[in-house]
C-alpha cells in the first residue's frame, strides 16, 4: 500500500512537470499553428542560463525563474521575427505547419552545437542545498524539487490561462487564431501578437527548462527527450487545447508510474510511447473535451 | 472625407481595379452597386487595407491610406464588416464585441460602447454569453456590425449587407444603420447585390462594372433612369412585370 501512494504521489509530481513542459509547445501549436520541434532544445537552453547563474552568481534556481524568463522572452522574439514570421505569408495553415516543422528542425542543430561550444558536452544539473531531499508526507516521500516543480507548474499553468482567458492581448491572441485577417479588420496587430506570443512561448520553454535542470539533469542534445514527453501530452491533450495540458500531464504522469509499478522502471520510455501510440490509434481528437479559453 | 484617385488593384496577375477615382463625403450613406465579380467588394477591402493597390492613391482626412497596414487604417477611423460577418466563431458575442474594441481609442471606450450596441441589437444582449458560431445569419450579420462600431468608427464600410438574410432582418438591420447614420454622423459605404436595397438607402451611388466605375450619382437620379439600370444591372425597376 505504501508502495502504491509513493508511485500515485510520485506519478503526479512527476505529471505536472510534464504539463509544464508542454505548456509552450501547445501555445505555439494550438494557437499560432506553427509546429516547433526545436521546443525540447529552448526547455534545454532555459535550464543552461538557469545552471550559469547557480554556479556563477549561486543563485537559487526557482528564483532565476524571473530572469530565465526575460532571456528566454527575447530569444523567443528573434526565434519569431527571424524564422517563423515569414512562415505567415504562405497560402495555408498547413503549409505553415509543416514549413514550421523543417525550420525548427534546423534550429535544433543550429542550438545543439551553439550549446555544446558554449557549455560542452557534459551532462549537467543543478545541485542546491535541498536536491535529493524529501519531505515526508502521510508516510510518503516527496521530493522538495518535485514539490517546487508541482507548484512552479500550476502557478504558470494558471497564469497562462488568465492571460489567454481574460486579458484583452489573450482575446487577441485568440481573435488573430481564428481568423487573422478579420482581427486586423478590429484593428489588431496580427503580426505584433504573434510576436509576443511566440516569446511567451519561449519563455515558458525556458522555465520548464530550470525544472528540469534542478530535478534532472541536461546536455546540450537531450532536448529530444523532452520533445517527445511534450509531443505525448499534447496529443493526449487535443490539440489546441490548452486548458487540459497539465491535467494531460498528469494523466500521463500518473499512467506512467503506474507502468513503471508494473513493469519496471527501465520501460519507463516505453510506457509512455506505447500511450501515444494507443492514444494516436483510438483516440486522435485527445482525452479532453474541447474547452473554449472564456469565461463568458 | 475620403478620397481615391487612379487607384489600380490586381489578384495575382489578374487586375481587379482600373484607375478607380472615387470620394465619400462625411455623413452621407454611398453605395457601390454591380453585378457579381465588378470589384465592388474589391474596392472596399482596398481601402480598408486588405488589397494593397498597385497604383493610384488613397487620402482619408489628410492621411495617405493605401501604404497602411490594415489595422492602423482602422486606428484612423474606417472599420469595415467583411463579406461572409468573419466573425470569431468560438468567442462569446460579448467577446467578439470586445475584440471588435480593440484600438487604444476604442478600447477606452468599449464599456460604454458595448451598452450602445446592445440598444441597437438587442438580442446581442440576450446572446452575450452564447459562442458567435451558433448565432443565426441575422444575428450575425448584427454582431458584425457591431464589432465594427465598437471600433468608433468615423466610416463605416459594409460588404455584403444582406446577403443570405431574411427580408425581415434585413429590414431591421437597415434601420439601424439608417439611424447611427443620422444620430451618429457615421458615414456608410455600403456593397450590396440588392440594388433596390442599396438605391433605397443610399444618398449617392457608384455603378461598377468590370473593375471601372462606369456612373455615379445621386441614387434619385440612378433610380429614375431606367435605361441605365436596365444597361448596367439588368434590372428594371421601374416598369415591373407586365
Amino acid at each position: 500500500m505504501e508502495m502504491f501512494t509513493q508511485t500515485i504521489a510520485y506519478g503526479i509530481l512527476v505529471g505536472a512537470m510534464y504539463g509544464l513542459i508542454t505548456l509552450g509547445l501547445g501555445l505555439l501549436m494550438g494557437v499560432m499553428k506553427f509546429l516547433n520541434v526545436a521546443h525540447g532544445t529552448f526547455i534545454v537552453l532555459g535550464g543552461y542560463v538557469s545552471y550559469w547563474l547557480f554556479t556563477r552568481y549561486g543563485l537559487n534556481p526557482y528564483l532565476s525563474i524571473p530572469l530565465v524568463i526575460v532571456v528566454m522572452f527575447l530569444i523567443g522574439l528573434v526565434v519569431y521575427k527571424v524564422t517563423l514570421s515569414p512562415l505567415l505569408k504562405l497560402p495555408s495553415v498547413g503549409n505553415r505547419l509543416n514549413s514550421s516543422m523543417l525550420i525548427t528542425f534546423g534550429i535544433i542543430y543550429v542550438m545543439d552545437n551553439l550549446m555544446t561550444i558554449f557549455w560542452k558536452p557534459d551532462v549537467r544539473s543543478i545541485v542546491a542545498p535541498f536536491t535529493g531531499r524529501s519531505l515526508e508526507f502521510l508516510g510518503t516521500k516527496l521530493s522538495i524539487t518535485g514539490l517546487c516543480g508541482f507548484a512552479v507548474a500550476i502557478v504558470v499553468a494558471v497564469a497562462l490561462y488568465f492571460v489567454l482567458g481574460r486579458t484583452q492581448f489573450g482575446k487577441h491572441v485568440r481573435a488573430a487564431t481564428q481568423d487573422a485577417e478579420a482581427a486586423s479588420l478590429c484593428g489588431i496587430n496580427v503580426h505584433r501578437t504573434y510576436l509576443i506570443s511566440s516569446g511567451i512561448a519561449i519563455a515558458l520553454a525556458g522555465v520548464a527548462g530550470v525544472i528540469i535542470v534542478s530535478s534532472y539533469s541536461i546536455s546540450p542534445n537531450s532536448g529530444l527527450r523532452w520533445l517527445l514527453v511534450a509531443f505525448v501530452v499534447m496529443i493526449l491533450a487535443g490539440e489546441g487545447n490548452i486548458h487540459a495540458i497539465v491535467p494531460a500531464g498528469l494523466v500521463l504522469g500518473l499512467l506512467e508510474a503506474v507502468g513503471v509499478f508494473i513493469v519496471g522502471a527501465p520501460y519507463r520510455q516505453v510506457v509512455a510511447l506505447v500511450i501515444f501510440i494507443v492514444i494516436l490509434i483510438f483516440k486522435p481528437q485527445g482525452l479532453f473535451r474541447k474547452r473554449r479559453l472564456t469565461y463568458g | 472625407m475620403l478620397e481615391a484617385s487612379n487607384v489600380s488593384a490586381f489578384y495575382g496577375d489578374i487586375q481587379a481595379l482600373w484607375n478607380i477615382s472615387l470620394a465619400i463625403h462625411g455623413g452621407e450613406i454611398v453605395t457601390f452597386i454591380g453585378s457579381n465579380g465588378a470589384g465592388k467588394s474589391t474596392i472596399m477591402k482596398t481601402i480598408a487595407g486588405l488589397v494593397k493597390p498597385k497604383g493610384g492613391n488613397i487620402v482619408f482626412e489628410g492621411i495617405r491610406l493605401d501604404r497602411l497596414p490594415a489595422h492602423k487604417i482602422v486606428e484612423l477611423g474606417i472599420s469595415m464588416v467583411p463579406e461572409g460577418r468573419r466573425l470569431f466563431p468560438e468567442m462569446t458575442v460579448l467577446e467578439n464585441l470586445e475584440v471588435g474594441a480593440s484600438t487604444r481609442a476604442a478600447s477606452r471606450l468599449r464599456y460604454s460602447n458595448v451598452n450602445w450596441i446592445h440598444e441597437l441589437f438587442p438580442i446581442l444582449k440576450e446572446r452575450s454569453k452564447q459562442v458567435a458560431g451558433t448565432l443565426s445569419g441575422g444575428e450575425q450579420q448584427m454582431l458584425a456590425i457591431g464589432r465594427a462600431l465598437m471600433a468608433q468608427p468615423k466610416l463605416l464600410l459594409i460588404d455584403e449587407m444582406s446577403l443570405g438574410l431574411s427580408p425581415i432582418v434585413v429590414e431591421r438591420i437597415l434601420q439601424v444603420i439608417q439611424e447611427v447614420n443620422r444620430t451618429k454622423k457615421l458615414t456608410i459605404a455600403l456593397v450590396e447585390q440588392d440594388v433596390g436595397i442599396a438605391l433605397s438607402v443610399a444618398d449617392r451611388g457608384y455603378i461598377i462594372e468590370h473593375g471601372r466605375i462606369v456612373v455615379e450619382g445621386d441614387t434619385k437620379l440612378l433610380q429614375g433612369d431606367g435605361r441605365l439600370m436596365e444597361a448596367y444591372l439588368g434590372v428594371d425597376l421601374k416598369g415591373k412585370a407586365e
